[in-house]
């Protein structure tokens, strides 16, 4: 999994190299080249002059960054031009271009929605999308489609592509046409969570199509492009952390992973900015280690478990048939001998016996004490962490006494 | 093409005369009887059962029987009811789950019979969070669903899976039953299991509001599945169960919830039911003195959009 970050509201297009120095002094080497920077709807809507993309173009290449993902500008979706189908068209095929010069592999498009007839845009987005397709080959260039929303008065909806089954049956139809792998999926989260659509479907939906997405915090108004965690209500995120995770999870996701906090970053005083990026990368990281738990689990030829309580529980119900422990071990003595689920629960000592390469997942929220107990101890094994905070089930026992 | 609205707020145990009268006059042939309002869905998610489901079918009945007398003397069909929600709570107690399952959705069953009504409203269970998935959530639905077939059949009552909203802090995101491709293929499913209708849906116009539906696709994708409506209006944000077009949400002031697809989806699927307003709080947020009047004003819209939906039909 790489991760990318998305420039919108930390980069100024007309003046990008702070922004651009900001994002690097946080750990952030790849960075979205967003078009949308240098041509932004509410511009394109006006019909005023726009910035373009010249100078971020410049500054990323003087900068060294890398641009593996960009995205072509796009309309509002409440926009009230219903004349500029062209131009959005002329748009996407400058950023292709701009893509293939600064050596850009994925290309992210929009649904056009504005003055096309109910019936007809499955078709004409089709055609639109396949005119792009031919450069975009010729580039080694994958054109990504993304979930969209359409306004009905100022309140989103879902769009064209907005469920699972329709991009899958669009990217389909598209790679059929014009060649397998020159169409893909990107998830927008921040559409996706304007609709309060569940994440785990929709990527379930799309699977292996799935090459990109955008981690964003938002909510059922749909305007805010938030900082992962950081809009929350009575102590709970708004947005489907656990559904995006459990999906991504699910199949084996290895894309790229766009992290977009326009808002929360565009808001922080730029003092700030630079602790604000920070933090946004170790939150990015942590995304990146929940969704990869289960490849982290893979990598060992074997592994035993440190506690004995409800993560120990959730480890065995999830991962316990394909990644069985030997065993698990738990600091309280009176827990030494019994069993949890079937696995039998020894004392920290028995680690000792185990082979070097045996990893100890550590399944307690005192992660970095235990990590601190077993080494010193002395253990050369691998030491991970579990954690069930998105595990693809949960233990319920009033569920299971049901049966 | 009949109109209905809900009872709650409108009639009253003590003497149901007055409502039923009451929606009579203003328009509505029909009521969605309110059998929620007997076990309250905060009293079951804090396990506090009242023992109205308790009662024998021969004291239901006898405690229904005004009702529905009521009813019949006011020419108001009872064409729908909700039965109480929800039928199952993952952190309750045995105890409370037994109970919803033996005793208050089979009731509910019977008491829709006893009322001539043949469709009732049924919540799927919300259980994505621990089970990981809404496949295996619904397997634990179409659980409830089996064990409830044969009494349905024998009742002639319908059961509607309606589209829901969850929780996440204060967003409302999509619940169970919001893929109209799967619930239709559910439907059929079932009811060629059970030879009978035994299922069908209620589509929540206000639910499908707040996470983004497209009515028209919905409806679309639904066809002679759709069996009722919930119909009410709200700002995207909260389940609010207001008078539609209320809500607007730029300077040019024109309605935030899609009416115009609700209306094409509609007549596209040839629906010839009832227009069912699931309206209570209208009820309580208007002055006594302006009940009667919202009441009717909710009929007008009913009336209006049966004529839209039936003159494109016609031709």
């Amino acid at each position: 999994m790489d991760f990318v970050c998305a420039p919108a509201g930390i980069v100024d297009a007309r003046w990008p190299k702070q922004g651009m120095k900001d994002m690097q002094a946080a750990g952030f080497s790849a960075v979205m080249l967003d078009a949308s920077l240098g041509h932004p709807a509410r511009l394109l809507e006006k019909g005023k002059p726009e910035p373009g993309m010249k100078a971020f173009l410049a500054a990323a290449k003087d900068s060294g960054c890398c641009l593996p993902l960009a995205m072509a500008p796009r309309l509002l979706p409440e926009t009230k031009r219903e004349d500029l189908a062209g131009r959005i068209e002329a748009l996407a095929k400058e950023t292709l271009a701009d893509c293939a010069a600064a050596g850009c592999r994925k290309l992210v498009l929009h649904p056009m929605l504005a003055g096309i007839a109910r019936g007809a845009l499955w078709d004409e987005n089709r055609a639109y999308f396949l005119r792009l397709a031919e450069a975009a080959r010729a580039q080694g260039i994958q054109l990504l489609l993304t979930n969209d929303v359409r306004s009905v008065n100022g309140h989103y909806v879902r769009g064209l592509l907005a469920s699972g089954r329709a991009m899958r049956d669009m990217v389909d139809a598209l790679n059929e046409a014009a060649g397998a792998g020159t169409f893909g999926c990107c998830l927008d989260m921040h559409a996706a969570g304007a609709c309060g659509q569940d994440l785990y479907d929709f990527i379930h939906e799309v699977g292996p199509r799935l090459q990109a997405v955008l981690l964003t915090d938002t909510d059922g108004d749909g305007r805010k492009q938030l900082l992962p965690y950081t809009l929350a209500e009575r102590g709970q995120s708004e947005a489907d952390w656990l559904g995006v995770i459990r999906g991504l999870r699910a199949i084996g996701f290895d894309g790229l992973l766009v992290l977009a906090l326009r808002d929360t970053a565009a808001a922080c005083p730029p003092l700030l900015r630079p602790a604000l990026l920070a933090f946004a990368k170790k939150t990015g990281e942590y995304l990146a280690w929940q969704i990869g738990m289960e490849r982290e689990i893979a990598k060992y030829p074997q592994r035993v478990l440190f506690g004995a309580g409800r993560m120990c529980r959730n480890y065995l119900l999830n991962y316990g048939k394909a990644y069985p422990p030997l065993f698990t071990c738990d600091n309280n003595p009176a827990t030494w001998g019994t069993e949890v689920d079937g696995l039998p629960v020894k004392p920290p000592e028995a680690l000792r016996e185990l082979p070097e390469d045996c990893a100890i997942f550590i399944c307690n929220i005192y992660y970095r004490d235990i990590e601190a107990q077993l080494r010193e101890m002395g253990l050369r094994n691998p030491v991970a962490y579990f954690n069930d905070e998105c595990p693809p089930r949960v233990v319920l026992e009033k569920m299971e006494k049901r049966g | 093409m009949e109109l209905s609205v809900q009872t709650k707020n409108i009639v009253e145990d003590a003497h149901p005369e007055a409502g039923f009268q009451a929606m009579r006059a203003a328009g509505f042939s029909c009521a969605d009887f309110s059998l929620n309002q007997y076990l309250l869905n905060l009293d079951i998610y804090q396990e506090r059962l009242n023992g109205f489901f308790s009662q024998s079918m021969e004291e239901l009945e006898a405690f229904f029987r005004p009702q529905k007398r009521a009813a019949e003397a006011a020419g108001v069909r009872i064409h729908q009811m909700h039965m109480p929600y929800p039928i199952y709570v993952p952190q309750a107690s045995e105890r409370v789950n037994r109970y919803l399952w033996e005793e208050v959705a089979p009731k509910s069953l019977r008491v829709a019979k006893f009322f001539g009504c043949h469709n009732i409203v049924v919540h799927g269970f919300k259980l994505r969070e621990y089970l990981g998935s809404e496949e295996a959530e619904w397997a634990q639905t179409e659980a409830f669903l089996d064990a409830m077939a044969p009494l349905a059949v024998e009742c002639g009552v319908t059961m509607c899976i309606e589209n829901l909203y969850g929780g996440l802090g204060g967003h409302l995101v999509e619940g169970p039953c919001c893929d109209a491709h799967k619930a239709a293929e559910r439907i059929d499913r079932m009811n060629e299991k059970y030879g009978a209708e035994v299922l069908g849906f209620c589509f929540d116009s206000g639910h499908a509001n707040l996470v983004g539906l497209d009515f028209e696709m919905f409806l679309e994708a639904l066809g002679p599945r759709l069996k009722v409506l919930h119909l009410h209006d709200n700002d995207g944000l909260h389940d609010l169960h207001q008078i539609p077009y209320t809500f607007a949400k730029t300077r040019e002031n024109r309605a935030s919830t899609d009416w115009d697809g609700l209306l094409r989806g509609l007549r596209a699927i040839h629906f010839a039911g009832t227009l069912n307003f699931e309206t209570a709080p209208v009820l309580t947020a208007f002055p006594d003195a302006l009940k009667m009047d919202a009441l009717q004003m909710l009929a007008k819209i009913g009336r209006y959009w049966a004529a839209e939906i039936e003159k494109d039909a016609m031709g």
